[in-house]
């Protein structure tokens, strides 16, 4: 089998390098495949032109923040969109004096515990009803039906239940997480090959082992996709609780920038929101790869039989 | 009882038929035994339900009526003595080369070390040493086959399941792969029983062809293939006496699938 193009993935160098059987298989049907090296100067191409690219991709968010600030004042009256600089130092100010740093603490604890407390109770019920067809039978229409809710018509209910401090809005973004990753935990689970199963059966695994060996490799990458997308969704769950009532938290310092004709801080909440966002896509990107290097291999075998 | 390694004895099987009570019957009264050290071949046409007496040796699928005896004792549970190779390779996607050869010494409790001899031994008896760390989809369907069945021989089962197992490969590599099973059982004097559609690959690699009838099937003829070994299964019609065996086979099996006869 021939690789096509020169690669600049380190694993390629050991795969140019035939072993001992490589040579016995190669002589089995007489065919040889060219070894295309990896050659310094396509990586230093590479770098430059992913530097190039990466430039390309800053490009439409510069012109976007320089028509924000010259269109601010021009167009359009600043009490109604405010200006990348005064955003910037309005959050200079928040963070200098230290105003947001209570409301960032209550939000990150909402944030992380709702985050986890839905993430894993998604994957051990969506575990639970794919594995058994005759619970997934009795439950499934239940689950479907609180699919069908829209939570946050949940949030005054859950004031009520668990009062204006952060378990609301936790327990706010763990139902929305739990719904996301349940889901696809399920039909990960659902998915895996029976004759597999079946196999691993064979082999002699118990039901643990099966567990272990097949049903959770198998199910992790629906897992981490539902874990990925539940992100935005576990801070729409606390910022929506905080509006609706709340002592502390970025979404009240939002609220009450809006109210106060303060549209830099509403935008300066915004920023910081969607860093935690970034920071929470890049771990889980981060999970995604260190879990699911057996899916994004590019390398081939160097020959074929 | 008799002395035989695995035996079916009046095996009926019905699976469940949409919108009705009566159940298909797949298999109509089946009996066959399988000798120690035996390789035996079982052909028949399309939905016979030649898989199903595979499923069946390894406590997958109870049969209808009749039992399946492997050592003499029933099986009524998934039956751990017993290696399968499927049709299609089933290699753990996750798990490198190694780690899939190794699972099944890992599930029974074989120490580290004695299982990194043993890994090592299987993957060098397919051909295969030197990829113990690439993932199965960096290998071509061969040798994703090679794979699945060092991952079987490595913890010498008693009998080796094998369902269609070089059905979905090319023509080519399916002669690689019959020559190094006809090394490999004959080295691991081991027990074989091989699903498969090929009359020439049937008589080829087994001692003993089995042959079953359209649905609901019955065993037609166990026809034993005396040529000598080893086999040349790059060119079958270079073995002597490969002529009149397959000639037996066929002679039995034309009758069971459609062929309509050209008019002179």
């Amino acid at each position: 089998m021939m690789r096509s193009g020169p690669c600049s993935d380190p694993r390629s160098a050991s795969a140019s390098n035939p072993t001992e059987s490589d040579r016995r298989l190669m002589n089995d049907l007489a065919t040889t495949a060219d070894q295309p090296l990896a050659g310094k100067p396509s990586a230093r191409r590479s770098l430059a032109s992913k530097a190039a690219r990466g430039l390309m991709r800053l490009l439409p968010g510069l012109a976007l923040l320089g028509f924000w600030q010259w269109a601010s004042g021009r167009w359009i009256m600043e009490t109604y969109v405010s200006k990348p600089t005064a955003v910037a130092a309005r959050l200079y100010e928040l963070f200098a004096s230290g105003e947001i740093y209570p409301h960032l603490w209550t939000t990150g604890q909402e944030l992380v515990l709702g985050y986890v407390i839905g993430v894993a109770g998604g994957i051990i019920g969506g575990y639970m009803l794919g594995r058994s067809p005759r619970i997934a039978s009795i439950f499934e229409p239940y689950v479907m039906a609180f699919y069908g809710i829209p939570k946050i018509a949940l949030a005054p209910l859950f004031i009520i239940w668990f009062g204006i401090g952060i378990g609301s809005k936790i327990a706010l973004a763990a139902i929305m997480v739990f719904f996301l990753v349940f889901y696809n935990v399920y039909t990960g689970v659902r998915s895996v090959d029976r004759e597999l199963a079946n196999l691993t059966l064979v082999m002699g695994a118990n039901q643990r082992q099966l567990t272990y060996h097949v049903y959770f490799p198998a199910a992790a990458p629906y897992v981490l996709l539902g874990m990925r997308m539940a992100v935005p969704y576990s801070v729409i769950g606390v910022i929506v609780g905080e509006f609706t009532s709340s002592i502390q938290g970025l979404g009240l310092f939002i609220r009450e920038a809006s109210a106060t004709y303060d549209p830099a801080g509403v935008f300066a909440g915004i920023v910081i929101l969607l860093v935690f966002v970034a920071i929470a896509n890049f771990l889980a990107g981060r999970l995604e790869r260190r879990l699911l290097r057996w899916k994004t291999l590019t390398v081939a075998a160097p020959n074929d039989i | 009882m008799n002395d035989a390694v695995l035996s079916f004895s009046g095996i009926r099987q019905e699976f469940p038929a949409p919108g009705s009570d009566v159940g298909i019957r797949v298999i109509d009264g089946i009996d066959l035994d399988v000798g120690h050290g035996r390789f035996v071949a079982v052909i028949g046409p399309s939905g016979c339900g030649k898989s199903t007496l595979l499923q069946m040796a390894a406590g997958l699928l109870m049969p209808t009526r009749g039992t399946v005896h492997h050592r003499g004792r029933a099986i009524a549970t998934i039956n751990r003595e017993v290696g399968f190779v499927p049709q299609q390779a089933q290699l753990f996607p996750w798990k490198t080369l190694a780690q899939n050869v190794e699972l099944p010494l890992l599930l029974r409790g074989v120490g580290a070390d004695e299982r990194r001899e043993r890994v090592a031994a299987a993957l060098d008896a397919v051909g295969l040493s030197g990829f113990d760390h690439y993932f199965p989809s960096q290998l071509s369907g061969g040798m994703q086959k090679r794979g699945s069945i060092a991952r079987t021989l490595v913890y010498r089962p008693d009998v080796i399941l094998m369902d269609e197992p070089f059905g979905a490969l090319d023509a080519q590599t399916r002669m690689v792969m019959q020559n190094d099973l006809q090394m490999l059982s004959r080295d691991a004097s081991a027990t074989v029983l091989f699903v498969t559609h090929d009359i020439t690959e049937a008589v080829l690699l087994a001692d003993n062809v089995a042959i079953m009838s359209q649905r609901p099937s019955k065993l037609l003829a166990n026809i034993a293939i005396n040529l000598p070994r080893p086999r040349n299964v790059f060119e079958p019609f270079k073995n002597p006496g490969f002529e009149d065996a397959y000639d037996a086979v066929w002679t039995v099996f034309r009758s069971q699938i459609g062929i309509r006869q050209q008019p002179h």
